[in-house]
């Protein structure tokens, strides 16, 4: 198993209290899926979680940045997208 | 009259739709519907399952003109598009991309703005022809299908147009943020533009920052076609965004504060549809006057048994209101409540026996219930579920489910019970599982 950095902890921490899921941060894989087969989370999930994203690191999620896709593919590279982006 | 075009009054170069790539103008647009009706195959039956706002229009209308019934799933889930694919023998489906859709037959539309030569000619469609089935959730595991007719699309679209005084002329551009394989998206985004000669933008916006980029695509007088979740998102965020000239809201009740706030925000008045698959748009309201909603003009309501009706000459029988509701002498009704069995998420609308039919259906699943919580302070609130499954994962009972309901019903969370509460004759009061649901949160705040 890889290396969990303090942000992606932090991120964890976010998704499950924003979307109240009934699993333990520290269970979430870094690398596994977010949406569909993963944690299955859905489109609404993915506004909710924009919104607390946007809150905490000030950082505007797009769908129509090309990146989307992957940005929501997984922990890990959300946390690296919101290190990149954050504002605050 | 018997038939009406197509599309309404453009000219032949005036923007239809606004598309990733660019503006479509109606002679293009009419061009890619010739092209695609052509290469059709020779079916009863589409499930039109495209993304993108106008090949979903252009592959509507192909089929349209090919007699060919499109499909409205409520539901990506695989099992549920099958199950339609099933009923409707010798369909297929028709996508936008490149995605395969298992076990059905599927052909892309490729759009390219072909060139065309010959005159603008608009196809005229019989108001009397079946153009689309809607499905809805019934409460016996079944979809339940829900026929449109080309008169009562048109119908409603006018009807709503000249309620929200849109005049074909005005150009204005429709932006919206519901999917167009749903009835409001249909009639709101879809058919209300294209109708009154509007420009529709192709796009479904979904982040607040989307939603800003897709009204600055779009010029003239812009409508926001949208849902209450996407309003509070945008308000959450403080996004801003072009003037808009009207937004109009559905598919879930719009608390008069969040309007308030949206007319405040976006400086502009926020309406409201009330309506639902069956009889498609019933009713309008301008969410700051008041609680009473006007039937659209053409639709009656009117009381029989103990519930109430919809009447309008393009039913071909009247449509029972799924909610309790009280009209008043001038025909204005007040809506205080779903009927017990229906529930709504995030604007999709469920019966809660439909989905303990499937749960109950899960392999190793013995006993189990959906439960709806008390709506919250979040921006939707989900189903939860409590079930009695033996040597089952959570994990395991998850996956059979996705195969078989939307995402958006399934339950969160999804809790193991050694019994559930049920009474001497078997039935499971809300209270009870009120109570179940109360005992188990507080167990996990103190868990927390």
């Amino acid at each position: 198993m890889s290396e969990i950095s303090a942000l992606e902890q932090d991120v964890a921490r976010l998704i499950v209290q924003t979307l109240k899921l009934k699993v333990d941060p520290a269970s979430i894989q870094p690398e596994a899926a977010l949406f569909g087969e993963g944690l299955g989370l859905d489109s609404i999930d993915a506004l909710e979680l924009s919104l607390a994203i946007s809150q905490t690191y000030g950082y505007q999620l797009k769908s129509s940045d090309p990146e989307i896709k992957a940005i929501f593919s997984s922990l890990r590279a959300l946390a690296k997208a919101i290190e990149k982006n954050r504002t605050k | 009259m018997h038939d009406t075009p197509l599309i309404g009054s453009y000219n032949p170069d005036d923007v239809l739709a606004w598309e990733y790539g660019g503006p479509r103008t109606a002679r293009q647009f009419l061009a890619d519907v010739f092209s695609l009706a052509e290469s059709l195959p020779d079916r009863p039956a589409v499930l039109n399952l495209a993304a993108s706002r106008y090949e979903f229009l252009v592959g509507f209308s192909a089929a349209i003109l090919q007699r060919q019934l499109t499909l409205l799933p409520q539901s990506r889930a695989p099992q549920a598009l099958l199950r339609i694919a099933a009923d409707y023998p010798d369909s297929y489906a028709l996508t936008d991309s490149d995605e395969a859709i298992e076990g059905i037959e599927s052909l892309p539309i490729r759009s390219q703005g072909g060139r065309v030569s010959r005159p603008m000619e608009i196809p005229r469609v019989p108001l009397n022809q079946l153009v689309a089935i809607a499905f809805t959730s019934g409460s016996t595991g079944q979809p339940m299908p829900n026929k449109k007719t080309w008169g009562a699309l048109t119908a409603v679209a006018c009807a709503t147009g000249s309620r929200l005084g849109i005049k074909p002329g005005e150009r204005a551009a429709v932006v919206a943020t519901v999917p167009h394989q749903h009835m409001f998206g249909l009639e709101a985004s879809v058919m209300l533009p294209v109708m009154h000669g509007l420009v529709m933008h192709a796009g479904r916006p979904l982040f607040p920052a989307d939603i800003r980029s897709a009204l600055a695509e779009v010029s003239g007088q812009r409508i926001l076609v949208t849902t209450p979740l996407h309003l509070r998102a945008c308000l959450t965020e403080g996004v801003r965004v072009p003037p808009v000239h009207l937004i109009l809201s559905a598919t879930a009740p719009l608390a008069r504060g969040l309007a308030q706030e949206a007319e405040r925000h976006f400086h502009t008045e926020v309406h409201e549809i009330f309506g639902f698959a069956e009889a498609g748009s019933v009713a309008e309201r301008r969410t700051i006057d008041g609680d009473r909603w006007r039937p659209l003009d053409g639709v009656r309501l009117v009381q029989a048994d103990r519930s109430w009706v919809v009447q309008a000459k393009y039913l071909p029988a009247p449509v029972r209101v799924p909610d309790r509701i009280t009209v008043d002498a001038e025909g204005l009704f007040v809506i205080h409540g779903r009927e017990a069995d229906q529930v709504n998420v995030a604007g999709h609308r469920v019966s809660l026996g439909d989905l303990n039919q499937k749960l109950l259906a899960v392999d190793g699943v013995e006993d189990g219930v959906f439960f709806f919580p008390e709506e919250g302070s979040e921006l939707v609130t989900r189903l939860m579920a409590f079930v009695v499954a033996p040597g089952k994962s959570g994990e395991e009972i998850l996956r059979a489910l996705r195969g078989h309901i939307d995402p958006v019903f399934l339950p969160r969370p999804l809790i193991s019970v050694p019994s559930l509460p049920r009474n001497a004759t078997g039935k499971l009061p809300r209270e009870s599982l009120q109570e179940l649901a109360r005992q188990w949160l507080a167990r996990q705040d103190h868990g927390a």
